[in-house]
Formats: C-alpha cells, sequence, structure tokens
C-alpha cells in the first residue's frame, strides 16, 4: 500500500517539477533581457499620454487642476526649482537670490541667453511682468491673482538680469511659491491676452523644453521638443534638449478605454489609475508610478457654522466613528498612506498626531449622547426632534470619492447618524458647498509642498474650506475662529523658519483639538507608464515632468 | 410651390427661434452660470469682490430680460460668442468639431439602413418557407431586442472585443473616417432597430396584398416578387422614419463619442451642459434643431418623388 503510494507520487512529481522548473526559469528569463542588456537612451519618438479630463486654462495659476499642471510642466520654466527628495529650493531659471530679514524683498538674478519659444529673451522686465500679474491679478484682462503669493506688492527691473520683488508684509511663501507650476513663466505677450484667451495651448509662449504644436480643443494636444533648449533645473541634469520629439496628449474620460487602451499597447502613459484597476497594470508587467501630492490629506472637513455639527463633541464622535483603516483596506491600496495628521507626512512642518486619531465607536456613542443626540427607536440619533443627518457632495476630482462616502454613510450608521450624500449640476454642487445647512460636511485636499499651503486651504478669503465669515459664502452667519486665522497668517508671513514650523504645528494641533477635519488618507496621484517609457520624472506635487522621459522603441 | 417653400421656411424660422427661446429658459432656471462654475472654483481662491467683478465683466449679474435680448441680437448677427468655460469663439469650436459627428452619422446611418434590409430580407425570404419560418421569426424579433440595448454598453463590449482582445483596430489616436468607423457601426446596431420594425411591419402588410398573390399566381420568384414590388412598396415610410432617426443619431453620438472620446458635437454638447456654457448649448441647440428641419423637409421633398400618390403638399391624391 504505502509502497503504492509512493509510485503515485513519483508519477505525479515529473509532470509537477516540469512545471515547477518552467515556473522558475521563465520569471529569471523575462528578467534577464531588461536587467543585464542595457538599454542605452534613445532619443526622438512620439509618447502617446492619454489624460483622464481636458485641460480648462494654461493660465499657470490654474495650474492646480491637473490637465492644465500636466501642460504647463512641460511648456514653462519657473524661477526656482524644488527638489523632489530634500524638498530645497534649487536654481532654475533664476541662479540666485537674496531675501531681506524680514521676507518683504526678494532679489533674483537670472541666467542669461534664455529665450521663450518666439525667440523673445527671458529678461528682468519679462520676469517681473509675470509676477506683477500673478501676484495682483488682471482686472482689465480678467486674470485672477495667485494663490500661492501673498502680500505682493509691486516690483522694481534692477538691470537686465536682476529682478526685485517687494511686498506689503512678510511673505516667506514667496521663495516656494516661485517653483511651483502655478508660477510658470510665460512670455509679456502672452500676459497681455484676456483670461478667455488662455485655454489655446498655441497662445502660451513658455520657455519649458516643450511647445504647444498642435491642439484639437478638448481632445488633443501635441507637445514639440524644442530643441534649443538648454537650461533644465539641476535635479534633472545633464543640460540639453528633452529626449523625447513629440508628446501626443489625448483626453479619454472613459476609464476602462483608457486603462485597456494603455494594456493592449494602444498608449505609453496613462493619468489616473484607480486603486482598483492597479493590479491589472502590476501583474501586466507595467510600472506604476504614485507620486505624492503633498499639502493638506484628503480628508472630510466640518462646517460649524451648521448647528448640528457645531459642538466639539459631535465632531470628535464622528471622528471616533469613522474607521480610517477599514476605508483604506477596502477602497484603496498602499499608495494610499493613512493620513496621520492633516498634513502629508512629506510636507515641511508636518507633525504625528496618529495617536489621536484613533477608531472607536464607544467613545463616539458617549459623546453623542453627552452632546443630547440621543438614539430614537428607528435607530438614528435626534435632539430637540431634529435628526442628526448631514449633507455632503461627492468630489469628483478625488479618488473614488463616491465609494469612499458609501462606507462612511455605512461606518456612521452604526452609530446612528445620517450622511446624506448629495449630487448635482456643477454650479449646485458649487452652490451647495457655499452653504454650510447644506453641505455641513466638505471634503477637502490641497495639493503644495509648502506649509502656505494650511492658509491656501483654511483661510476664510482662500478656500475657506470650514466656511468661516468673511469668505465667498454669503451663507455663514457667525463660525470664525480668530485663533486658527491668525496662526494661518502668522504662517504666511513669519520669516524665521524655526518659529514658522512651530506655527505649522500649532495649526495641526488647533484644528485636530477642534476636531475640525478628519484626515482620511494622503493623495498621491497614480499614473502607470509601459516598460519603454524610461526616466520618468514627478515635480514635487506630483505632476509629470517629461524632460528626461525617453522611449526605448521609435 | 413658392408659397409652399416661403411658408415652410417661415415654420422652420419660428421653430428655430422657438428652440433658441426655450433653451435659453431652461437654462436659466437652472441654479447657477458658467461663470460661478468657473470662478467660484476654490482652487482660483477669490475673494468675493474679484467674483463680483468676474461677473459684472461677462455681464453675468444683468437680469435675464437684458441678457436675452443680448444673446439674441448677438446671434442674429451671426455671432455664436465666446465659450466661458474655454474662452474659445464657439463658431470655431463648432467648426472643429462637426465633422466627425458629420462622419459619424452618415457611417452608422448608413450601417443602420443595410443592416435592417440585410435582416428584413433575411425574414421575409425564410417565411417563404415552412421550416425557414421559425427562423425568420426570430430574425423579426432581433430589432426589437437590439432597440432595448444600452448604446453605451455595446460600445464598450465592442471596444473590448475589437480592439483591445482581437487589437483589430486601435481606440485612440485615429482620426479622419478611421476613427467613427468602430463607433459608427456600434452605434448602427441600435438606430437600426426602428429602421427594421417599421420596414418589417410595411412589408408584411404589402405581402399580403392582393396583387402579390397575382404575381405569385403568375409565377414569380419570391427573391423577384420581394425586390421589385415588395421592397419599393415598402420603403417610404421607412424614410420618413429616417427622419426621426437623426434624433436618435444624436442623443447616440453624445454618448458614443464620449465612450470613444472623440471630439465632436455631442462631446461639445455634454462638456457644455457639465459647465452649464450657455453660448456652447444654445448653439449645438440650434444646430440639431436646424438639422431636424431640413432633414424632415428633405425628406418631404423625396417622398414624392418615390410615391406618386403622396402629393406635394404631403396630402395622398385621389385617384
Amino acid at each position: 500500500m504505502y509502497f503504492q503510494r509512493h509510485i503515485f507520487s513519483a508519477k505525479l512529481s515529473i509532470p509537477l517539477m516540469l512545471v515547477w522548473s518552467t515556473f522558475c526559469v521563465s520569471p529569471a528569463l523575462f528578467c534577464a533581457t531588461p536587467a543585464h542588456a542595457e538599454i542605452s537612451v534613445h532619443h526622438g519618438g512620439t509618447l502617446l499620454y492619454l489624460e483622464k479630463q481636458a485641460h480648462k486654462s494654461l493660465y499657470p495659476p490654474a495650474g492646480g487642476f491637473y490637465p492644465n499642471g500636466g501642460i504647463l510642466a512641460q511648456i514653462t520654466d519657473r524661477l526656482t526649482w524644488q527638489n523632489t527628495q530634500t524638498l530645497a529650493i534649487e536654481p532654475w531659471l533664476a541662479t540666485s537670490w537674496q531675501i531681506n530679514a524680514d521676507s518683504t524683498i526678494y532679489t533674483f538674478e537670472l541666467r542669461s541667453g534664455i529665450t521663450f519659444s518666439d525667440g523673445t529673451p527671458v529678461d528682468a522686465a519679462s520676469i517681473a511682468l509675470n509676477f506683477d500679474t500673478y501676484g495682483k491679478g488682471s482686472k482689465a484682462l480678467h486674470l485672477p491673482p495667485s494663490e500661492v503669493i501673498n502680500n505682493y506688492d509691486h516690483s522694481e527691473v534692477v538691470g537686465p538680469l536682476t529682478v526685485r520683488f517687494y511686498f506689503s508684509k512678510p511673505s516667506p511663501g514667496f521663495l516656494q511659491g516661485t517653483s511651483v507650476i502655478g508660477s510658470g513663466i510665460v512670455s509679456p505677450r502672452t500676459l497681455h491676452m484676456p483670461l478667455e484667451q488662455w485655454g489655446e495651448g498655441h497662445n502660451i509662449i513658455g520657455s519649458g523644453p516643450f511647445v504647444v504644436q498642435d491642439e484639437v480643443p478638448g481632445k488633443s494636444t501635441t507637445l514639440q521638443a524644442r530643441h534649443d533648449y538648454n537650461w533644465g533645473p539641476g535635479e534633472l541634469a545633464p543640460q540639453g534638449p528633452a529626449k523625447l520629439e513629440q508628446i501626443r496628449i489625448l483626453v479619454v474620460p472613459e476609464d476602462s478605454i483608457r486603462i485597456g487602451a494603455f494594456l493592449s499597447g494602444q498608449a505609453d502613459f496613462i493619468r489616473e489609475v484607480e486603486a482598483y484597476d492597479e493590479n491589472q497594470i502590476t501583474r501586466s508587467g507595467n510600472l506604476l508610478y504614485a507620486p505624492s501630492t503633498r499639502g493638506v490629506n484628503d480628508s472630510i472637513v466640518f462646517r460649524p457654522d451648521n448647528d448640528k455639527v457645531a459642538d466639539v463633541r459631535v465632531r470628535l464622535a464622528l471622528l471616533r466613528a469613522t474607521d480610517r483603516q477599514e476605508i483604506l483596506h477596502t477602497l484603496f491600496s498602499p499608495r494610499y498612506p493613512l493620513a496621520r495628521s492633516i498634513l502629508a507626512g512629506n510636507t515641511q512642518g508636518f507633525q504625528d498626531h496618529s495617536s489621536e486619531l484613533y477608531y472607536s465607536p464607544t467613545e463616539a456613542k458617549y459623546l453623542l449622547d453627552k452632546a443630547g443626540w440621543l438614539l430614537a427607536s428607528d435607530g438614528w440619533r435626534y435632539k430637540n426632534g431634529k435628526i442628526l443627518s448631514l449633507g455632503i457632495h461627492v468630489s469628483a476630482p478625488h479618488p473614488q470619492s463616491r465609494s469612499m462616502l458609501v462606507l462612511l454613510a455605512q461606518q456612521w450608521r452604526k452609530i446612528g447618524v445620517k450622511l446624506n450624500i448629495l449630487t448635482g449640476s456643477p454650479a449646485m454642487v458649487v452652490l451647495d458647498d457655499l452653504d454650510p445647512q447644506t453641505t455641513p460636511l466638505y471634503q477637502a485636499e490641497v495639493g503644495r509642498a509648502d506649509p502656505d499651503v494650511l492658509k491656501s486651504a483654511y483661510y476664510p478669503t482662500n478656500r475657506n474650506v470650514l466656511l468661516q465669515k468673511g469668505g465667498q459664502s454669503q451663507h455663514v452667519q457667525h463660525f470664525t475662529d480668530p485663533e486658527c486665522n491668525q496662526l494661518l497668517l502668522a504662517v504666511a508671513s513669519e520669516t524665521d523658519p524655526l518659529r514658522r514650523l512651530r506655527y505649522v504645528a500649532d495649526i495641526q494641533s488647533l484644528i485636530l483639538k477642534n476636531s475640525y477635519s478628519i484626515p482620511i488618507f494622503e493623495e498621491p496621484q497614480v499614473y502607470a507608464g509601459s516598460t519603454h517609457v524610461h526616466d520618468m520624472r514627478f515635480e514635487a506635487v506630483g505632476r509629470p515632468v517629461f524632460y528626461r522621459a525617453w522611449l526605448d522603441t521609435p | 410651390m413658392t408659397r409652399y417653400l416661403f411658408t415652410r421656411t417661415l415654420h422652420a424660422i419660428f421653430v428655430l427661434w422657438g428652440a433658441f427661446t426655450l433653451s435659453f429658459i431652461l437654462l436659466q432656471v437652472m441654479p447657477g452660470d458658467a461663470v460661478l462654475v468657473k470662478f467660484q472654483d476654490p482652487e482660483l481662491g477669490l475673494n468675493p469682490q474679484q467674483i463680483a467683478d468676474m461677473r459684472a465683466t461677462y455681464g453675468a449679474d444683468e437680469s435675464a430680460i437684458t441678457q436675452y435680448i443680448h444673446v439674441l441680437g448677438r446671434t442674429l448677427h451671426g455671432n455664436l460668442g465666446y465659450s466661458i468655460e474655454t474662452g474659445l469663439p464657439v463658431g470655431h469650436m463648432l467648426q472643429a468639431a462637426y465633422p466627425t459627428t458629420l462622419r459619424l452619422a452618415i457611417i452608422s446611418f448608413a450601417g443602420a439602413i443595410i443592416l435592417s434590409i440585410t435582416f428584413c430580407t433575411l425574414a421575409l425570404l425564410l417565411s417563404e418557407h415552412v421550416t425557414g419560418r421559425y427562423i425568420a421569426s426570430f430574425i423579426s424579433a432581433i430589432p426589437g431586442i437590439t432597440s432595448g440595448i444600452p448604446v453605451f454598453w455595446l460600445e464598450i463590449v465592442a471596444i473590448q472585443l475589437v480592439s483591445f482582445h482581437w487589437k483589430l483596430i486601435p481606440v485612440v489616436g485615429l482620426s479622419g473616417w478611421s476613427a467613427v468607423f468602430l463607433p459608427g457601426l456600434a452605434l448602427a446596431i441600435p438606430i437600426s432597430a426602428p429602421l427594421a420594425q417599421v420596414f418589417m411591419t410595411t412589408a408584411k402588410r404589402v405581402q399580403q396584398l392582393p396583387f402579390i398573390d397575382v404575381l405569385r399566381a403568375r409565377g414569380l420568384s419570391p427573391f423577384r416578387i420581394l425586390c421589385s414590388h415588395i421592397i419599393p412598396n415598402a420603403f417610404p415610410p421607412t424614410l420618413t422614419v429616417s427622419g426621426l432617426v437623426f434624433g436618435e443619431i444624436l442623443a447616440g453620438a453624445v454618448v458614443t463619442e464620449t465612450v470613444f472620446g472623440l471630439d465632436g458635437l455631442g462631446q461639445l454638447a455634454q462638456q457644455a451642459v457639465a459647465s452649464q456654457d450657455v453660448a456652447v448649448l444654445q448653439a449645438i441647440i440650434l444646430i440639431s434643431v436646424a438639422g431636424f428641419i431640413s432633414i424632415g423637409l428633405l425628406s418631404e421633398f423625396i417622398q414624392p418623388l418615390l410615391d406618386p400618390r403622396i402629393g406635394r403638399n404631403g396630402q395622398q391624391r385621389k385617384y
């Protein structure tokens, strides 16, 4: 009996071993080609890049919108470059700079010999005009000011290659502000166009490694390399023109088509791969890129002007009732790190607050009971006859916003709180989000590597995510947090770096102490690239930089 | 004849004006507007004063009636205005977009006619045979089924199979006719359904008329009867339906162009609705209505040529 069994297993083991050995050998064979045979850098070729959305405006301060930023990052240069590893500010168009003690005067020395793609030189006068426009906006041309430049006053052309900027109040964030896509440098002629004309790519004359060659509005944009480009940032050395000859950006809004076309080899690079599609990409041997967008994490924020969430106990209860681990495990991938504060871990001034962000439904129920919201027989909580039901709009730009809110509604259902997920036309979403009575909750996220991002998100005259008094909204009755606003202004104007970082830490503590925000995850921007695309880079907030990239097949 | 043309033209102008006005009212009733969608974006971080200034420069703070008079006057001068969303002149946007939709319409319409005629001919020929009758009834049921298939589903399946699985034709990066070939064929399937249904019903009615029996008694082959007697007699009502199918093509174009990422009028319409871009939407509405009217007129003019019993006024002549 024993003997027979032994024979049987031996018979079986021969094919098994064959199969096993093939499995062992074949990956090694496949890997051998790229690992051992060093592919030399190939110049030329057209990279096909599939975008999810069409660009809207190429006015650089509107570069926060990914499709806008994706083009602006190729066709414009900035004064400075933010190192993607160290976050230090390095020279680019500016070779050096001086800042006075209270950060109100910035002097930049420009590199010589740089030209815009129409041949005109990049000089002090053109740089001055750029920042005059971005710093103050232009009413006549409908151009809004940039959100990254605070307290701007005026510029002065000191010499042909020396430009100075004056600020009415200290503006310590300005140096980093010169490195963001929103501060892309364009020719003076471009700056004389009204905002309406910034939608057409060929109108935008920058000094970047690529120029817009051809475009079909809303559909495709073709970028052509500039052969005389020789002034890239140090981190992207060596200097020289881009290696790709062309980049063809095609708008393919439908997710399944974009990913299907990529997987079947019809495209080289795509933006916006949802977590549930990541496996398909990696299984097929292609590469995923998930650069962090840094800045303010993807969070659910409260609008305390609405009485239902005016009580800090209610807000804390909802934080306790949110199982953030479950959200990440269910919907996202390891590329989406769990938020440990309101700021992403790789943003300057980040403080780890994870110990305060734990999940505890018992504590949540206790806090709601204390706050007077009592469980009724129908399973929901009521106070003075009013049900604890809170509205929030699905936020289209954020990954799987709807699914995340649905899961959140299920989690809050367990403690008797109703989450109403709202939808509407884009204009209705905008209007609703300005009214704390309709939307006591809001999904917020702002990408930027400088602590100034806190002011962009929370300050009343900026994005005002908490809807304080003094912002765009006419519906806010009373809510304002002077302490928070003072700290936000201090961050935007404190010149001593250490003290500035202390203010950043104070704001994080203050917002979490008051439970204004439930930070969920650090938002990456997920791209997929074929194995033929080499040396792909991303700038500090996750926009693609094709300057160094090359294709190994022509 | 001139009087007829005159009244028809007046009628068409009235319908165009009506569509224009109605669409304006509907777009006004919707909450918010394009200026709001574009500038109240928190990403821009504008303060209330800056937004008020933007509204003033775009004239969005004027009363609806002032805006209507302004827009109507501008349109009568042939100026379709600017898109608030993209800042491009609407005329240019339409010029760039219409060839794709026209090609899509031509391929899907031609495809639909070929499909419906093939189906009907097969069904009618088979129904002559005792055993083929079951197959014929199965074939006649197909248009009913295809008319119920959602266009976007059919298209996604077509792309998955034809482009991604069999790799016969790429779905991205094409231009001209090749870009609309697969989408046109996919759209032809649901569009062929009403055509086939009308064609089949009329053909069956003609088939039961006494003169067919006479022809059969004289020994004509079923194929010959079908081709030279049933199809010509069943064609005019199908033509009338084709005019209505135009609407279905336009509606289908919105979905098809979005799924395939084509840069046609449908895609433009979809984006304009999303951003409440009134100028673009009204231009598309005007074009669609003009298209409807001209196709209606065209089929009215062709009908008497195909069917002598129909008079020029669209009434049946008495014999």
